[in-house]
């Protein structure tokens, strides 16, 4: 009987219930697009921090660590090597000479990180290569050729063929000079490394340092899953310190953990909005039937049958508004995922914090019912009151109002 | 036998400020089957009493003893539950449930005392039959004239077969003609099946049809006419 009052009388004024079923559609599609984007967000951070620039897994020298000096090298360079190479979650990898140093112009001089890099397996694990945007890749100039960055070679005015001057400290503790030419320029999606890298092949800067080594591997997996295995392996064989990605860059932890608090935080600003939304329309409709109701509790109708009525109706809305919300959201999802949100009028500004300028928003399967739970909750809350109206109505001034 | 022994009834609003004697000192018995009409000028206190009489409020003083009950000794949740199963009520203002038919307005109650669906139609059919609104059970009340929707509340009351029927001005809203067709039902009620009215009435209509007459005045019982 409750269900079928409470049905009914969510129809008697269609305009209001669609009102409250349009805004439960609208703040559950918004919720699911913001939750979405927010993981894209996240997701195109990491995936440009771990193609780009930090790779899945990286191994160093302990005393790198804690002092990143180029003598502090990777132990049993060789083993890793062959164990890299045995382990099939590993896509790529790429050991890197890294020394601190400065780069010349006939400008201007700036500090840079020095990357010594074996050419190929440095293209294979961050892509260097396709992010050239002027010149060659490590195949035109002989002697000592240098990749760097377009903006380092605008702040030095340098183009490709000029000559710079690195200046490093050797391994014998001496500050050393070379000349480069700048063979290639290129455009990294990583903020970190337009602003302050340049690369050398490994072969030349070992040359210069005056030693062979490297002091750091980075490695890439064909997928991120394998990230806690591999590591674990690669700790197994070697006393080099074996981290991955998140360890080597603290900031995905906060990020991931911002983003979490965010959506939280949208969330509740969202069912705070719909909560308020459905408190007054369900208070509206309580109020517009207070003779009603006091004729309901005139004839016998117990105060626990008003408060469930309430109840139910606001329910029967959050469960005909939820899941057409959900729909929608998920097919916005799914054409957006495909398709990809184009952001390219603030390319410059992402580009800054390390991120592409389309976005594919997605969302994990399980947030569906977890959203459609969250709209019944906030229904039944918002329900709560105007029930409670309902049922401390005194009957006989109730029927008497006009 | 009575169903209804209200004694020493007193019900005064604003008691603490000017107090204002709603229902001053009175009592009244009525017997099953009576078809009772309570008079008096607006602000006499005839409605205060019925509300007394049906357990909608609660007198100052005095008891109310409804079928052997004593009432105000009744919870909240106990006195719902007692008009449920022994008031009818009919209102001036019909007060049916807009959402549903003529014929789920009058088995309403029925529903709320949990009876069964063959019960409910048989009595509901009953019902419109006597009422002769047999075809306007599917209508909603909107869609039905004054008469008709007085004459479904009517129906409505005395579906679940109560001790009696408190009408509270059931005619006001009503042309002649509906009035006297809603008078001969109820009359016809009252002499075939023995069912007990007690009206508020200022309508002499009403109280030309009434075998007993009560006229109230300033809260007080000033007349007590059987005929």
């Amino acid at each position: 009987m409750i269900l079928s009052l409470s049905w009914k009388n969510i129809w008697r004024s269609k305009r209001r219930s669609f009102v409250v079923i349009g805004a439960i559609i609208l703040g559950v599609w918004a919720l699911i697009f913001m939750i979405a984007f927010y993981n894209s967000f996240g997701a195109a951070f990491s995936k440009n921090a771990i193609n780009y620039e930090h790779s899945h897994i990286q191994i160093h020298n302990p005393d790198y660590l804690v002092e990143p000096d180029i003598f502090n090298q990777v132990d049993d360079e060789a083993q890793i090597i062959e164990s890299i190479k045995e382990e099939p979650a590993v896509k790529s990898y790429s050991g890197r000479r890294k020394v601190n140093g400065m780069i010349a112009s006939s400008k201007t001089s700036l500090g840079v990180q020095i990357y010594g890099v074996d050419p190929l397996a440095e293209s294979q694990t961050t892509s260097l290569e396709e992010q050239l945007t002027d010149g060659t890749y490590f195949n035109k100039i002989k002697r000592n050729p240098v990749l760097i960055s377009a903006k380092l070679a605008d702040k030095l005015k340098v183009k490709i063929r000029s000559k710079i001057v690195i200046t490093f400290q050797d391994i014998d503790g001496n500050i050393t000079s070379a000349s480069c030419r700048v063979e290639g320029i290129f455009d990294s999606k990583s903020p970190k490394i337009n602003e302050a890298v340049i690369y050398l092949r490994k072969s030349d800067l070992n040359r210069l340092v005056g030693a062979e080594g490297i002091n750091e591997f980075a490695i890439l997996l064909s997928s991120s899953e394998q990230i806690d295995a591999t590591k674990q392996k690669l700790s197994g064989i070697t006393n080099n310190t074996v981290r991955s990605y998140k360890e080597v860059a603290p900031e995905f932890n906060l990020m991931e953990e911002s983003s979490v608090v965010t959506k939280q935080l949208l969330t509740v600003i969202i069912m705070l909005a719909l909560l308020f939304g459905i408190v007054n329309t369900m208070l509206m409709a309580v109020l517009e039937r207070t003779k009603e109701i006091g004729m309901l509790r005139s004839v016998g109708m117990k105060k626990r049958s008003i408060f469930s009525m309430i109840m139910v109706e606001t329910s029967l809305l959050g469960l005909l508004a939820g899941p057409i919300g959900l729909a929608f959201g998920y097919l916005t999802i799914v054409w957006l995922g495909s398709r990809g949100l184009d952001l390219s009028a603030y390319s410059d500004a992402l580009k800054e914090y390390g991120f592409d300028s389309v976005f594919y928003p997605e969302i994990k399967t399980s947030t569906y019912p977890l959203m459609m739970l969250v709209v019944m909750v906030t229904a039944f809350i918002g329900a709560i009151f105007p029930a409670i109206k309902a049922i401390r109505l005194n009957p006989l001034e109730a029927i008497r109002k006009l | 036998m009575n169903v209804i022994e209200a004694t020493n009834l007193v019900k005064t609003y604003n008691p603490d400020t000017i107090p204002v004697h709603a229902v001053n000192n009175i009592s009244i018995d009525i017997e099953a089957g009576e078809f009772t009409a309570i008079v008096g000028p607006s602000g006499s206190g005839k409605t205060t009493l019925l509300n007394l009489i049906g357990g909608l409020d609660t007198p100052t003083e005095g008891t109310v003893i409804v079928d052997g009950v004593e009432i105000e000794h009744l919870s909240e949740s106990e006195l719902t539950d007692f008009r449920m199963h022994n008031i009818g009520f009919v209102f001036q203002s019909y007060n049916l449930i807009p959402v549903m038919t003529a014929k789920e307005n009058i088995e309403f109650i029925m529903l709320l005392q949990k009876d069964d669906k063959k019960v409910r139609e048989a009595r509901s059919n009953e019902l419109m039959g006597k009422m002769g609104i047999s075809e306007t059970k599917k209508r909603r009340p909107a869609e039905l004239s004054g008469g008709q929707q007085q004459r479904v509340a009517v129906a409505r009351a005395l579906a679940s077969k109560p001790k009696f029927i408190l009408a509270d001005e059931p005619t006001a809203n009503l042309d002649s003609e509906s009035t006297n067709s809603l008078l001969d039902i109820m009359a016809k009620m009252n002499e075939d099946e023995n069912v007990t009215f007690v009206f508020s009435t200022h309508d002499q209509r009403v109280i030309d049809k009434a075998k007993r007459v009560i006229t109230i005045v300033d809260g007080k019982v000033e007349a007590d006419e059987s005929k």
